[in-house]
């Protein structure tokens, strides 16, 4: 028999509700619980069980699945009770998904394409390719900005509030250059996707390897929330924090 | 701009005087092919993999016994339309509307056979989807812009205002839903609009 869901689907998840039911009222998640290490297999246990079992953060993981889950859900006094190192390992591991698993993925659809097209076809899945590459290319620069300008700064704020002190260096930072300066929007990534989707969708000659295409569509409709979730994490959870924790540098600097 | 290139044949039958026979019907009408020729499937089927063909014409007889119509093999490598088979008459079912048979007189051979060859380009909507999506003076700044070419030097290019430039490319990108410059130029390569060759930057 199937079970059925009578609550609101967009009701924010809680630490009671059923780590089962997570997946159900929203497939989406998998890989994002896959993401912070959590196997199937968990029974009827909630989530601040499964969360304790794997020594994760509660707050910070239901923060994480309400914002892929509801676009419109917006972290409030959570905010405090996790540190940026969590966010920035849950985004490095995010981005490593991306960049390991899959880009490759989508790289290998369209290898595969190319193998079994007509030669007619073949120079249009070549052009589909290069304009993937060069979408790999600019998310490649995108992550490593992130991984090399953001999360070093946001990792010294955090220490600077530690240990009470910040350098001269992170104050002219805070001031100059904080947070919001950062090219944090995806803005252009997800406009070439969507140019990518359409190309196939709406322009490419019919092709005789349908379903690898129809399999290559799926996953780039995959990619594409999932990036745009990860954006929405950027911006609803991690900015928002990084600006409260500038904002209580600089006052204990004493400088302000 | 493009060089003219000969377009390619391949005639596939068995008999010596058939694919002559073709071969000097084709020059009678005006085209001078590089041609192909092939006398059983196997061959046929080796050539089409070597080589691009434009036109496959075959008789009948090369395929074993009735199947005269399992052509589907082929369909990889040359377009359907592209497709053109002697038969003996039109019974069994045959999907090529590229048919000719032992009743036809001169007259509808011929018309068969410019009908074929000489398609234009536009009728073939399926392969072509841009030509109903945009309009001529779209197609042209379309171009332009898949070349990278500025407003500013567009609208210099095409004797038109910035703000003309500006409303064809919304226009553009509205009908198309494609919004980058990159996604264009690969819209615009797909259809033929622009070549390789074309790019500048």
């Amino acid at each position: 028999m199937m079970k059925i869901y009578t609550m609101n689907k967009n009701l924010p998840f809680t630490a009671n509700t059923k780590m089962a039911d997570v997946i159900h009222r929203n497939y989406i998640l998998i890989p994002v619980i896959n993401r912070f290490g959590i196997k199937f297999g968990f029974g009827n246990k909630t989530v601040i069980e499964v969360c304790d079992e794997y020594n994760l953060n509660v707050s910070f993981f239901l923060e994480i699945i309400n914002s892929y889950h509801n676009p419109n859900y917006f972290p409030k006094e959570e905010l405090q009770n996790y540190t940026s190192y969590l966010i920035i390992q849950y985004l490095r591991n995010a981005h490593s998904y991306y960049c390991e698993v899959k880009v490759p993925e989508i790289q290998d659809y369209i290898d595969k394409i190319s193998k079994l097209t007509s030669e007619n076809n073949l120079r249009n899945i070549q052009l589909i390719n290069n304009f993937f590459k060069e979408y790999r290319l600019e998310l490649k620069k995108h992550l490593d900005n992130e991984e090399d300008e953001v999360f070093p700064y946001i990792i010294s704020l955090e220490e600077a509030f530690a240990t009470k002190y910040c350098s001269d260096i992170l104050y002219d930072q805070i001031v100059n250059e904080s947070i919001e300066k950062y090219e944090i929007n995806h803005d252009s990534l997800e406009i070439k996707l969507g140019d990518l989707k359409n190309l196939l969708i709406k322009f490419l000659p019919p092709e005789f390897s349908n379903e690898t295409c129809q399999q290559l569509l799926a996953e780039l409709f995959r990619l594409e929330s999932d990036l745009e979730n990860h954006t929405r994490i950027e911006e609803k959870v991690l900015v928002p924090k990084v600006k409260l924790l500038e904002q209580k540098v600089l006052e204990a600097s004493g400088r302000n | 701009m493009e060089e003219i290139k000969k377009i390619q044949v391949v005639i596939a039958a068995r008999q010596f005087l058939y694919r002559l026979g073709i071969k000097t019907f084709l020059s009678v009408i005006g085209v001078e092919p590089e041609s192909f020729e092939v006398t059983n499937l196997d061959e046929l089927k080796s050539v089409v993999k070597r080589i691009k063909c434009d036109f496959i014409i075959v008789t009948e007889d090369i395929f074993p016994d009735s199947q005269s119509c399992c052509m589907d093999y082929f369909e990889k490598y040359c377009p359907k339309n592209k497709i053109m088979i002697l038969r003996s008459n039109a019974t069994g079912e045959c999907q090529y509307k590229n048919a000719i048979f032992n009743m036809d007189n001169q007259k509808s051979v011929l018309e068969k056979f410019q009908a074929f060859l000489f398609e234009p380009e536009t009728e073939n909507n399926e392969n072509d989807p841009g030509m109903s999506l945009l309009s001529d003076r779209e197609i042209e700044v379309l171009k332009v812009v898949a070349l990278g070419y500025s407003n500013k030097e567009i609208a210099n290019k095409l004797f038109i205002s910035i703000n003309t430039v500006i409303t064809h490319r919304k226009n553009i990108t509205e009908k198309l839903e494609i919004k980058t410059i990159a996604g264009l130029t690969v819209y615009a390569m797909m259809n033929n609009f622009i070549s390789p060759d074309d790019v500048r930057r």
